[in-house]
């Protein structure tokens, strides 16, 4: 057993009711890290092309990596994976909190579901007693319900991940809920938890996590403690979260407004950082190992409605269901952060789907019959709340956005796809592209679509200069191999995004808990390069060449001009997308055609990628010698 | 004139350049000058900003510091 991980492994056969303990291969751990890592080896290896995310033959991993327990620098993290429903490629998705370490306290690294219960389910991890027990108590219940109802049952010390209404009804921007409130919200991971009628995992976890030398990792975790403590940044993000940045996005014009329609947004400074602390925070919250306490747990009245408590609303939440949607009061925005959290709805991809179908209703292209009667204005809570319940139920037109942007375009029709702010299927996070083209590039070549957290440009988009195109692509690709080391690892980045904990130190951490005196952080970028190509194999298997076509945005972002506010007048052509997206696959050493060539897979050791993309046509030719490094660390900082 | 002692932290720290500690700068600014002109003044680009606040509350670069007024600036943020 490599010290540092909980040791063992948990294949759960939901159909055959069966539960197999292994321990975890040490070379696979070293191999692949955990969270991510195991989620896309696993779904790569076992899930076959042509099989439906929804469907039994699916796995759902659940994988706290390395970090997560230990005394160092918030820990904390647990990954969800599968192939997703919204994207059709892998996808994954990281919540905080508490699951990850209760699952490695437990003894586990890594459960793997397969195959669909008969009848709701959920698995209970008890240090070593593993059972599969009726969840039809509590099917139906939203996440905030659910989670408290299994701990009145089980014991307010076990850890619960579950979904909540949508999940069950397959709703492909379904998210697991954790610690009220929290979510691994991405990739609609939630949906294949509840195509599998798996509707909680609950843990109660007692072990100590063996450390290879814990005098050491408690010195260094101590002595970041008291340096990241006087950091300058610290107060601000203990106090204000993410929220802080409204105000910034809106002033540097890349906050997105009304379906992304602008990029700024008036009366921001009702949502913002401020108005959140000072009229709605009743504590702050932090995940395990963490004292940063970024997180703000709100209480919420509004005229009319019951008083809600919600975790929230972080940037992300704020911008998507904020000024996306309309609403001008951090009251609505908590409110509506609420109510997709009840229902078990990404708050990323519901509210950019909530402001798809605003502008759908402003433009005449969906009806009052379609919804039911009611309206879709911009900042109505009152029609947002039954959109919600729509989309939950799969009622009407609700049912079409349950199936995603492209099946909600399809059914609703009059050119609607161009008002789908999404790439892959993903709806996008809340930064506009047009203003910052690396920032589009991200997400353009993101592997789960348009999400911020692979890359974020936008300080670099700055400097070099908003309306260069060129140059950006190679320092894109080298984020793009940072990101996944704390998604592998499992934990938190923004103790080195924010308050400068260095790449070296978490790898040190991670020498000291492991005892593999040999790591280093260029073995982590090489595993992330192999991950980063290995799902790109994986993504064009299942959907298809040649893989550019699957790198376009929706037409609004590189058709129209961003209208008002300080980035007015921005706008990129098709042109503008195609000269990004050839320098950048140079720089990832694929064809032109945006398939990885045979040189690349073959360097990363991804040979069945080789052998699999040949056999279908899928593989790219090198149209520039393959660079000997792929990426390029931007200066002064890699962020 | 009005002295503010101004905090940064991450990529803003070699803009700021401190000479107070580790991250703090002591400026001496004229009554009325505005953060944003004052930032410019000393060569911290308003760009690299993302939040700041004065003594604890969230302001804008139109903010116009008081006499000992603590100022922490924060960069943007890297993805969250």
């Amino acid at each position: 057993m490599v010290p540092g991980f909980g040791g063992n492994t948990l294949r759960i056969d939901l159909s055959g009711g069966t539960v197999t303990r292994a321990p975890l291969d040490p070379a696979f751990a070293r191999a692949w890290l955990g969270g991510r890592g195991y989620v896309d080896k696993i779904v790569y290896d076992e899930v076959p092309r042509g099989a439906d995310p929804l469907g039994p033959e699916n796995r759902l991993v659940v994988t706290p990596g390395v970090f997560s327990g230990h005394f160092a620098p918030s820990g904390s993290k647990c990954c969800f994976g599968a192939v997703s429903p919204l994207t059709n490629g892998p996808g994954d998705s990281t919540v905080g909190g508490h699951f990850g370490p209760e699952l490695k306290f437990a003894g586990y690294d890594l459960l793997v579901f397969e195959g669909i219960a008969a009848s709701p389910t959920y698995l209970f991890v008890d240090d070593d007693r593993v059972e599969l027990r009726d969840a039809s108590k509590y099917w139906g219940q939203g996440t905030m319900d659910a989670e408290r109802m299994l701990k009145e049952d089980l014991g307010e010390d076990v850890e619960v991940a579950c979904i909540g209404p949508a999940g069950e009804n397959l709703v492909t921007c379904a998210c697991i809920g954790h610690d009220y409130g929290r979510q691994a919200g991405r990739c609609g991971i939630g949906a294949v938890m509840g195509s599998k009628r798996l509707k909680a995992i609950a843990v109660r976890g007692t072990k100590a996590l063996p450390v290879h030398d814990l005098p050491a990792l408690k010195a260094s975790t101590l002595e970041i403690m008291k340096r990241t403590a006087q950091h300058p940044n610290m107060a601000p993000w203990q106090k204000f979260g993410t929220a802080m940045f409204i105000g910034w996005s809106n002033e540097h014009g890349v906050y997105p407004a009304h379906n992304f329609q602008t990029t700024y947004f008036e009366p921001y400074a009702g949502i913002d950082g401020q108005v959140l602390v000072d009229r709605l925070l009743v504590s702050d919250k932090a995940c395990f190992g963490c004292w940063m306490n970024c997180g703000k747990y709100s209480k919420v009245s509004l005229p009319g409605r019951d008083t809600v408590y919600v975790e929230g609303p972080e940037y992300e939440t704020g911008s998507l269901c904020g000024g996306n949607c309309g609403f001008e009061q951090i009251e609505q925005v908590a409110y509506v952060n609420w109510l997709f959290d009840r229902a078990g709805i990404d708050t990323m991809t519901g509210g950019g789907m909530a402001a798809f179908a605003m502008e759908c209703y402003e433009k005449g292209l969906v009806t009052r019959d379609q919804l039911e009667g009611h309206e879709m204005r911009w900042g109505s809570i009152e029609d947002l709340e039954h959109f919600v319940d729509m989309l939950t139920g799969r009622r009407g037109i609700g049912d079409a956005f349950a199936r995603g942007y492209a099946a909600a375009a399809a059914e609703i029709g009059g050119g609607a796809e161009r008002l789908t702010c999404q790439v892959k299927g993903q709806g996008m996070s809340g930064y506009d592209g047009r203003p910052s083209p690396a920032m589009l590039l991200s997400y353009m070549t993101a592997d789960i679509g348009a999400h911020h957290n692979r890359s974020w440009t936008i300080t670099m988009d700055e400097d070099l200069g908003r309306d260069v195109l060129t140059g950006k692509a190679k320092v894109v690709v080298h984020l793009q191999h940072i990101r996944p080391f704390f998604d592998t690892v499992s934990c938190c980045r923004l103790f080195w995004g924010e308050v400068d904990v260095s790449d070296e130190e978490h790898i040190e951490a991670i020498r000291q808990m492991t005892g593999w005196h040999d790591f280093t952080l260029e073995e982590t970028l090489l595993l992330s390069e192999r991950i980063w190509n290995l799902n790109r194999a994986h993504y064009i298997e299942r959907n298809g060449g040649p893989g550019r076509k699957h790198d376009y945005p929706n037409a609004r972002f590189y058709e129209e001009a961003v209208p008002t506010g300080p980035s007015q007048g921005a706008r990129l052509t098709l042109e503008d997308l195609d000269l990004m997206l050839d320098e950048y696959y140079v720089a990832r050493g694929w064809g032109n055609d945006g398939n990885p060539s045979r040189e690349v897979l073959l360097d990363l050791g991804l040979d069945a990628c080789v052998a699999n993309l040949e056999r279908e046509g899928l593989i790219g030719s090198l149209t520039a010698p393959l660079p000997p490094v792929r990426g390029e660390r931007y200066k002064p900082k890699a962020f | 004139m009005v002295t503010v002692l101004i905090k940064a932290g991450g990529s803003l720290t070699e803009y700021l350049k401190p000479d107070a500690d580790a991250y703090t700068r002591r400026v001496e600014a004229r009554a009325g000058e505005t953060l944003r002109q004052i930032l410019e003044s000393i060569a911290v680009p308003p760009g690299h900003v993302a939040a700041a606040s004065a003594n604890g509350s969230l302001v804008a670069l139109d903010y116009v510091p008081k006499d000992g007024d603590a100022i922490t600036l924060v960069p943007p943020v890297q993805g969250g």
